[in-house]
């Protein structure tokens, strides 16, 4: 036997063990009404047990506001209630709650794990995966860390929720497969580095995590509010990457403004595609490479919302300053309802969604599934559509629409809706 | 008595039938020498494109008309080279010239070369004197197919019999089965002209493949025959509107944008039952329409004191009634009842000259970026949300496939605002400041702002 003292194996570790103990299956129920009707869709997760009062850590993709049942199963095989204490889709984090009056009823007790600091990990560095691939509980795979700084921007990642603006992510080739999102990425010693959340398909060991700096910074929010709280000033930024020659700024100097969007606080104050960010509050702006840009991102998202912040740009040969005011960042998606009595699924139209597709304001609901056979259907309601009046009267929320169809479920009759389709307006009749 | 009565009626009826089968085909030989096929190259900047249609000649400087579907509106007439005109059965074409599209018809007009024209015999030749022939349900009819190119357009006869009329929102027939090439004449038995043959309708058959156990619905379009034709007199009374240019200037223009057909269902609920209408999606800036007073999500009740008629199916009303305008000119009135909520107002607009079309913009290719910059214009404005008083900016109107401008992520459509971080004021000023860019052979790189839905983008276009 050799001297020299063996890294600990993560078969031996305690903590690794304990890590094991505290990895969850989750099975979620959850509605959708993209046909139309309350469809019940049933899938499979991980997660990570991370206090003894029962805290749950997964992804926001696997347990969010639409489940309508969510069950734990822990390492001893027993399975308990969870709930839903709060989402977070930008990150693609969740967090939820084990039924603590069930667990003490049936005397069952659990093991939580903890974090580590993913800002310290290498890339060659050992790294294992636990979670319910494919719904094989307690899959433990192997890898290294393949990049610990891959950015991706995915604008429709979490069930048409944007995702991935605000953070880099952990790559591995640890084995990724549908089930294991959710689930932790641990170092050998069993804690925390990342939380698995995707990886691509039908391509080899491509698999990438939520670093756990972030998830630890979103579960306190979480925890506090259920939600995360961003602000907001309407920049997209682009790398600047090559172009210093051509906007004459120095190497790792400021950030390329590629869009503003409209009716945003930096639309408002002047702030143009093409100008170069060079500092916000006084603080120097890098954003050479794409993988640059999260932090810069994050440095508007994580200041209190109606913050004013200074920044400072180039235009031309000209440095102005403007004096931005955050507001709080909105999700494109809103409201989601469904109406039995017309079949027909709806989703009410948010400032971001009619600012991405040019309609006037945010007025009307859309509709995302249209039940065949009903009056919906048959009137020639389809998804995509926006319903902007019924009965004359505009309609500026699901409660307008819930209105009405109370009044039509109790006493059937002829209704005129009017939809935009595109930018096409027409009328169309519902009756029973 | 009644038996002997039908016995000599029978008989009588043999006798005519075999009497204009005999004639058929020399009715047939003389009429097809008012049908032609006409051939012509779509040059884009990195293709030639053939394309043939059939036409029928309309009078006796060999004018000839093509339908609306033989030629795609985007394209520009510029781009249209090298039309040539087919003799059935003639494997050489002559150079023809492209004379421009009716907005009322719908049609192309094209002439034919002198050299031809002892061997083509218009239309009218066999339209009678008099009112244009008209069909009745189950009358005979038939019509003059033309083979492909490589069968040097051999043509043949279809026959059929009128299976119905419908208003669509001009009178069509429909046969039983195709009975003519579209844009190709159909005749009566006693070979008088009845009409002209249209697009042909989808139809819809079942598709069986191995793995599935149903059939999979799916429609097909039969481009070389039609069963439906345009009767004679929606098509004898036009056949003189041969356009003055290529754009088929002047245009009257309204500017009532995405008119949308009211159905029966609503009719019925707002109370309408006897008419149709039309629901204004949008009313375009500065068009007649907004100086009239039309507001968007009004309905277009009636023109010119009448009501819209019904028309099956509903949508057919704005066909209807885009005719009612393109049949008019620039400077002429146009009354609209329309309803809004539920007060009835009265309108009247004074038509327009349309502003200028995509096909009629500017347009002019970098070899060297690899895109074509083409002229913003009206209509670009209106799909863009934009404000159509300034048209600034160009559009990138084609991008070459592994180009500086494609790898750059340039895209058709987009809308380059800013050249090289200024601002890009028309169509001429983006073609010089292009051109002297592509000239500089120092030039590294450059720069272009372009807008894209409710997005910008900053490119950049290496060149070395």
């Amino acid at each position: 036997m050799g001297a020299l003292a063996a890294p600990a194996r993560a078969s031996m570790s305690g903590g690794f063990n304990r890590l094991l103990d505290s990895v969850v299956r989750i099975d979620v129920r959850e509605l959708n009404f993209e046909d139309g009707e309350r469809r019940i869709d049933a899938s499979i997760g991980s997660g990570v047990i991370l206090s003894q009062d029962g805290l749950i850590l997964t992804n926001a993709h696997v347990a969010g506001p639409r489940a309508v049942e969510i069950n734990a199963t822990m390492s001893n095989l027993e399975r308990v209630g969870a709930k839903l204490v709060g989402w977070d889709h930008w990150t693609d984090l969740a967090l939820l709650r084990i039924n603590l009056d069930e667990t003490r009823r049936r005397g069952l007790v659990f093991k939580h794990a903890e974090f580590g600091d993913s800002d310290k990990l290498y890339i060659g560095q050992i790294v294992y995966a636990v979670g319910t691939p494919h719904g094989l509980t307690r899959t433990v795979t192997r890898g290294i860390i393949s990049n610990n700084n891959r950015y991706f921007e995915d604008t429709e990642g979490v069930d048409g929720y944007e995702t991935g603006n605000f953070n880099t992510w952990l790559q591995t080739d640890a084995a990724i497969n549908p089930g294991n999102s959710g689930g932790p990425l641990v170092t050998e010693d069993g804690r925390i580095v990342g939380i698995t959340s995707r990886a691509y398909l039908g391509a080899n060991n491509l698999g990438f995590a939520i670093p756990s700096a972030i998830a630890r910074r979103v579960v306190a929010d979480l925890v506090r509010d259920g939600s995360v709280t961003r602000s907001y000033v309407g920049i997209v930024f682009k790398a600047l990457q090559d172009l210093e020659g051509f906007y004459a700024v120095a190497t790792n100097t400021g950030a390329l403004v590629d869009s503003v969007e409209s009716g945003s606080p930096a639309a408002a104050a002047g702030v143009r595609a093409g100008d170069v960010i060079l500092t916000i509050n006084d603080k120097n702006v890098d954003g050479r490479f794409p993988e640059q840009l999260p932090p810069i991102q994050n440095l508007i998202a994580s200041q209190p919302v109606g913050t004013p912040l200074v920044v400072t740009y180039k235009r031309g040969s000209a440095e102005s300053s403007v004096t931005l005011v955050t507001t709080k960042l909105e999700s494109r998606m809103g409201e989601e309802w469904v109406s039995d009595t017309w079949g027909v699924g709806l989703r009410k139209v948010s400032p971001a969604f009619a600012r991405e597709n040019q309609l006037q304001d945010d007025t009307g609901v859309l509709v995302i599934g249209v039940q065949r056979g009903f009056p919906a259907d048959i009137a020639g309601l389809a998804r995509g559509d926006i319903i902007t009046k019924i009965n004359e009267s505009p309609v500026n929320s699901l409660d307008v629409v819930r209105a009405v169809d109370s009044a039509y479920a109790a006493r059937p009759g002829p209704t005129l809706f009017e939809i935009q389709r595109e930018r096409r307006v027409s009328l169309v009749v519902l009756k029973p | 008595m009644n038996r002997s009565v039908l016995f000599i009626a029978a008989a009588s009826c043999v006798l005519a039938g075999r009497a204009r089968a005999t004639e058929l085909p020399s009715l047939w030989a003389e009429r097809v020498k008012c049908t032609v096929a006409v051939e012509y190259v779509t040059e884009t900047e990195l293709e030639r494109r053939p394309s043939v249609a059939y036409g029928t000649v309309v009078d006796s400087n060999g004018t000839i008309i093509l339908p609306s579907a033989a030629i795609d509106l985007r394209i520009s007439p510029g781009q249209m080279k090298d039309f040539k005109v087919y003799v059935p059965g003639d494997p050489d074409g002559t150079p023809a010239q492209y004379l421009g599209r009716d907005a009322y018809t719908g049609w192309h007009f094209v002439k034919a070369s002198p050299s031809i024209l002892g061997r083509l015999v218009p239309v009218t030749a066999f339209a009678g004197a008099g009112a244009p022939a008209e069909v009745a349900l189950a009358d005979e009819v038939w019509g003059i197919g033309l083979r492909n190119k490589d069968e040097d357009f051999t043509p043949y006869i279809l026959q059929s019999h009128v299976a119905l009329l419908q208003q669509l929102p001009q009178l069509t027939a429909i046969a039983q089965q195709e009975v003519a090439g579209p844009g190709l004449p159909v005749f009566d038995r006693q070979g008088r002209f009845v009409g002209l043959g249209a697009s042909s309708f989808g139809q819809t058959f079942l598709e069986f493949s191995g793995m599935e156990r149903g059939g999979a619905p799916i429609m097909l379009v039969n481009l070389e025959e039609s069963s439906a034709f345009l009767v004679a007199g929606e098509v004898l009374p036009y056949i003189g509107r041969i356009p003055r240019n290529a754009f088929g200037r002047p245009l009257a223009w309204l500017g009532a944008y995405g008119l949308e057909p009211m159905d029966r269902e609503v009719a019925a609920f707002l109370r309408l039952e006897s008419q149709s209408g039309a629901v204004v999606s949008e009313v375009l800036e500065g068009s007649p329409a907004e100086k009239a007073g039309l507001k968007a999500r009004d309905i277009i009740l009636g023109v010119d004191g009448k009501p819209l008629p019904r028309f099956k199916p509903d949508r057919v009303v704005v066909d209807y009634l885009d005719r009612l305008i393109a049949a008019r000119a620039p400077g002429d009135a146009l009354s609209l009842s329309v309803l809004r909520g539920s007060e009835r107002i009265e309108l009247k607009a004074t038509l327009a000259e349309e502003p200028r079309l995509v096909r009629e913009a500017g347009r002019r290719y970098f070899e060297k970026i690899g895109f074509t910059a083409r002229e913003f214009v009206y209509g670009d404005a209106v799909a863009r949300h934009a404000a159509t008083a300034a048209l600034v900016g160009v559009v990138a109107h084609l991008v070459k496939p592994n180009s500086p401008a494609d790898i750059a992520g340039l895209r058709p459509d987009d809308w380059i605002k800013e050249i090289d971080g200024s601002e890009v004021k028309d169509f001429a000023s983006a073609v010089d400041k292009l051109t002297a860019i592509e000239k500089d052979p120092q030039r590294a790189e450059t720069v272009f702002l372009v807008s894209r839905g409710s997005d910008t983008a900053v490119l950049r276009i290496k060149l070395r």
